[in-house]
C-alpha cells in the first residue's frame, strides 16, 4: 500500500508538473489546490480497474497507472509522441492503462461511459470497479442524473467522486448548486458522503470504502470532495480579488500533508525538499524530451484510422 | 458424440418479417457471443417496442436483456463504455426522434474514440432504433441523414428480411459503432426468405433490387418497396428502371451507384426523409463529381417528404412520397 510519503510526493509531481503545463499551454487546466482529490480518489485502484479522472490536469491519475511523463507533456504541446498521436485534447489518457478517454469538451459524457465501463465489470462477473471523478459543474448535466439513476438501478460497481471546487468556469456555485451535491445521492438511494478535498488521507479513506462496497456488489456511491481552485479555469484566466470575495479559501492540500508527516515524525524538512527537487528535475528531463519531439504534419493524418 | 436428443438441422431460410429477422439475428449472435448483451426500455416480458425484443428476454434472462431507465444519453453511454471494455452491447433507443437526447454519446464519443485514442480503443456498439411512418403511427421524424455526416460512425438501413437479418449480424459482429436503423413501416410488412444462422450482408454494400438500363433510381429502407412498384408500373410503359438499395449509409457503396449511372446517364433519388441536406444530396452530389465525368443526359431529380415536420393522423399520407411521385419522377428524368 502507498504510505504517506508517496502521496506527498504524487501530490509534488501533481503541482510542479501542472505548474510548467500552465506555463506552456495557456489553455492547460490547472488543478492547482485540487491535488488531494486526484491523488486520493485513484491511488488504490487496481491496475485493471477503470479510472476516469475529471479533465482538470489529471496527469497524476496516468501517471500513478504506469503513463510515461515526458509523453504526457509531448500531448499536451500536440506532438504525436503523446498517447493519442497528437489527434486529442491534451488531457486524453492513455486507454491501453485503463483509463476512460476524453474525446470531446462535452462535460458528463464520460460520467456515461464510464459507468459503461462498470457495466462491463459486473456483465464480466469480475470484481474490477471504476472511479469516475467530474466537477461541481458537470455535476448539472443530465449525464451526471441519468447515469448514477441507471447504477444504483444496476448496482454497478462504480463510485462518482465530484471534485468540488466551487467554480464552473467563472461562474460561482451559488449560481448552479442550490444544495450540496452528495444530498443528491439519498434521492438515488445509494450513500453520499462529503469529504475535505484537501486532506489525501480523508479522500483516499472515504473512496477506499466506496470502492469496497462496489467490488463487493453493493453498488455506487456519490462522493463529495470539497476543494478549492486556486487559480482560473484555465492556465490565462486571470480571477481577480473582488470576483474571489466571499469564497472560502480552503488550505492548500500539500501543505496539511507536510504538517502531518512532520507532526508524526516520519521524515524531515530535508527530506521534503530532495523530493520537490527531484521531482522538478524529472519534469525539466521531461520537458525538453517532449520538446525535442517531432512536430505534427500531414502523414499524421491517420486518414485510415477513423475505424478499427 | 453427444448422446442428447437428435438434432434436427435448421432448414436453410424460412419466410419472415422484417422484425422477426432482426430479433433472430440478435438470438443468433446472443448464442454464440457471452459478450453480446441487450439495453432498452420495455424489452424484457412485454417483448420490446413493436415486439421488437420478443423472446430474447425468456431465452437470455435479466442479465443479457438488461431494461433500462428511459435516460437514452446514459443508455447509450453506458453501453459505449462497455464496449470499451471488451463487450459487444445492443442498445436500443426505442425511437428514432429519441437519438437527440444521446446526441454527445453518439456523435461526441462513440464515433471519435478509436481514433482520437490513437488507435487504441475500439467501440463495437450497436444502436438501433426505428424510424418513420409505422403501423402504430407514432414517432414519424426521420433524422438519420445526419448521422453518415459523422466520421467514425456506420449507418445501415436495411429494406428487407434478409438485409435486416444479415446487417444486424454484421453490425454486432463489426468493431466500431454501427447504427442500425428500422424503417417501421417496414417492420411487420411482407415476409421475405431469410437465410437461417449466421447470415451476414456486408455494411457498406448496396442491392440491385432490380435490374434496369434506362433510369437508375437509388433509395433506402421504406422507399424500397415504393420504388419497386413505380419500377413495375414504368414497365409496363416499356421504361426499364435501375433500383438500387443502398442498405448502408455510411460507409455507402458510391461505385455501385456510379456505375449505374453511367450506364443509364439518369438519376433519381427517392427516400422518406425530407430533401434539404438528406443523404440524396450526397449521392448526386458524388454522381455529378465523379470522373471521369458522366454526361447526365437530365437533371438529377429528387423525391423525399414535404419540408415540414412529418405531421399526425391523415394529414402524413400527403406528407410523405408516394410510389405515383416516384414514377413522375422517373417519366420527367426521361423527357428532360
Amino acid at each position: 500500500m502507498t504510505g504517506a510519503r508517496e502521496l506527498f510526493e504524487w501530490m509534488v509531481v501533481a503541482r510542479t508538473l501542472g505548474t510548467t503545463l500552465c506555463t506552456l499551454n495557456v489553455r492547460w487546466f490547472p488543478a492547482e489546490g485540487e491535488e488531494a482529490v486526484h491523488v486520493g480518489s485513484f491511488v488504490d485502484l487496481r491496475s485493471d480497474d477503470a479510472a476516469a479522472p475529471h479533465y482538470r490536469d489529471p496527469f497524476v491519475v496516468y501517471l500513478m497507472r504506469g503513463a510515461e511523463l515526458w509523453r504526457l507533456v509531448a500531448q499536451v504541446l500536440g506532438k504525436s509522441a503523446g498517447y493519442n498521436k497528437g489527434r486529442s485534447v491534451g488531457f486524453n489518457g492513455p486507454f491501453h492503462l485503463g483509463v476512460v478517454p476524453w474525446v470531446a469538451g462535452d462535460l458528463g459524457t464520460t460520467i456515461g461511459t464510464a459507468t459503461g465501463a462498470a457495466l462491463a465489470f459486473k456483465h464480466q462477473r469480475s470484481d474490477r470497479v471504476c472511479v469516475c471523478s467530474f466537477g461541481d459543474g458537470t455535476a448539472n448535466r443530465g449525464d451526471f442524473h441519468e447515469n448514477i439513476n441507471l447504477a444504483a438501478v444496476w448496482r454497478l460497481p462504480i463510485v462518482y467522486v465530484c471534485q468540488n471546487n466551487g467554480w464552473a468556469i467563472s461562474q460561482r456555485a451559488s449560481s448552479y448548486l442550490p444544495a450540496p451535491v452528495a444530498a443528491r445521492a439519498a434521492s438515488y438511494g445509494i450513500p453520499g458522503r462529503t469529504v475535505d478535498g484537501q486532506d489525501v488521507e480523508a479522500v483516499r479513506a472515504v473512496v477506499a470504502e466506496a470502492v469496497g462496497r462496489a467490488r463487493r456488489g453493493e453498488g455506487p456511491t456519490l462522493v463529495d470532495a470539497l476543494t478549492y481552485r486556486r487559480r482560473g479555469h484555465w492556465a490565462g484566466h486571470i480571477v481577480s480579488d473582488a470576483d474571489r470575495a466571499g469564497v472560502v479559501e480552503r488550505a492548500d492540500p500539500i501543505d496539511v500533508l507536510r504538517g502531518r508527516l512532520l507532526e508524526r515524525g516520519v521524515t524531515t524538512e530535508a527530506e521534503l525538499g530532495q523530493i520537490h527537487e527531484r521531482v522538478e528535475a524529472e519534469v525539466q528531463a521531461a520537458v525538453e524530451r517532449a520538446t525535442a519531439a517531432a512536430d505534427v504534419g500531414d502523414a499524421e493524418l491517420g486518414l485510415d484510422d477513423v475505424f478499427a | 458424440m453427444s448422446i442428447d436428443a437428435p438434432v434436427k438441422a435448421p432448414p436453410e431460410s424460412r419466410r419472415l418479417t422484417h422484425m422477426e429477422a432482426v430479433v433472430e439475428a440478435i438470438a443468433v449472435e446472443m448464442r454464440r457471443d457471452e459478450r453480446v448483451f441487450l439495453i432498452g426500455q420495455d424489452i424484457g416480458p412485454f417483448g420490446g417496442s413493436m415486439q421488437g425484443a420478443r423472446g430474447l428476454y425468456e431465452e437470455f434472462g435479466p442479465e443479457r436483456v438488461l431494461e433500462a431507465p428511459i435516460s437514452e444519453s446514459a443508455m447509450v453511454g453506458s453501453a459505449v463504455g462497455a464496449a470499451l471494455f471488451a463487450c459487444r452491447p445492443i442498445v436500443e433507443v426505442s425511437f428514432g426522434e429519441f437519438l437527440p437526447a444521446a446526441m454527445n454519446q453518439l456523435i461526441n464519443q462513440a464515433p471519435n474514440l478509436h481514433y482520437m485514442t490513437g488507435g487504441a480503443a475500439r467501440v463495437p456498439v450497436v444502436i438501433r432504433t426505428r424510424v418513420g411512418d409505422g403501423p402504430y403511427g407514432g414517432h414519424p421524424q426521420d433524422y438519420v441523414s445526419w448521422f453518415a455526416h459523422i466520421p467514425g460512425l456506420k449507418v445501415v438501413v436495411p429494406a428487407t428480411p434478409a438485409d435486416a437479418k444479415g446487417l444486424m449480424i454484421a453490425a454486432i459482429r463489426d468493431d466500431n459503432p454501427v447504427l442500425f436503423v428500422e424503417p417501421m413501416s417496414l417492420s411487420h410488412a411482407r415476409r421475405g426468405e431469410v437465410p437461417s444462422g449466421g447470415y451476414v450482408v456486408a455494411i457498406g454494400s448496396a442491392s440491385l433490387a432490380r435490374p434496369g438500363r434506362d433510369v437508375t433510381l437509388v433509395v433506402w429502407g421504406s422507399t424500397l418497396p415504393l420504388a419497386l412498384q413505380a419500377a413495375a408500373t414504368l414497365s409496363r410503359e416499356e421504361v426499364e428502371v435501375e433500383v438500387i438499395d443502398l442498405r448502408s449509409l455510411a460507409p455507402w457503396d458510391a461505385p455501385t451507384v456510379v456505375d449505374s449511372v453511367r450506364r443509364t446517364r439518369r438519376l433519381v433519388i427517392a427516400h422518406e426523409t425530407w430533401v434539404t441536406g438528406s443523404f440524396g444530396a450526397e449521392v448526386a452530389a458524388t454522381v455529378a463529381g465523379s470522373s471521369p465525368r458522366i454526361e447526365l443526359l437530365a437533371p438529377i431529380k429528387r423525391v423525399g417528404a414535404a419540408p415540414i415536420p412529418i405531421p399526425s393522423g391523415p394529414l402524413r399520407a400527403h406528407a410523405l412520397p408516394t410510389s405515383a411521385q416516384i414514377a413522375a419522377a422517373v417519366r420527367a428524368a426521361l423527357q428532360d
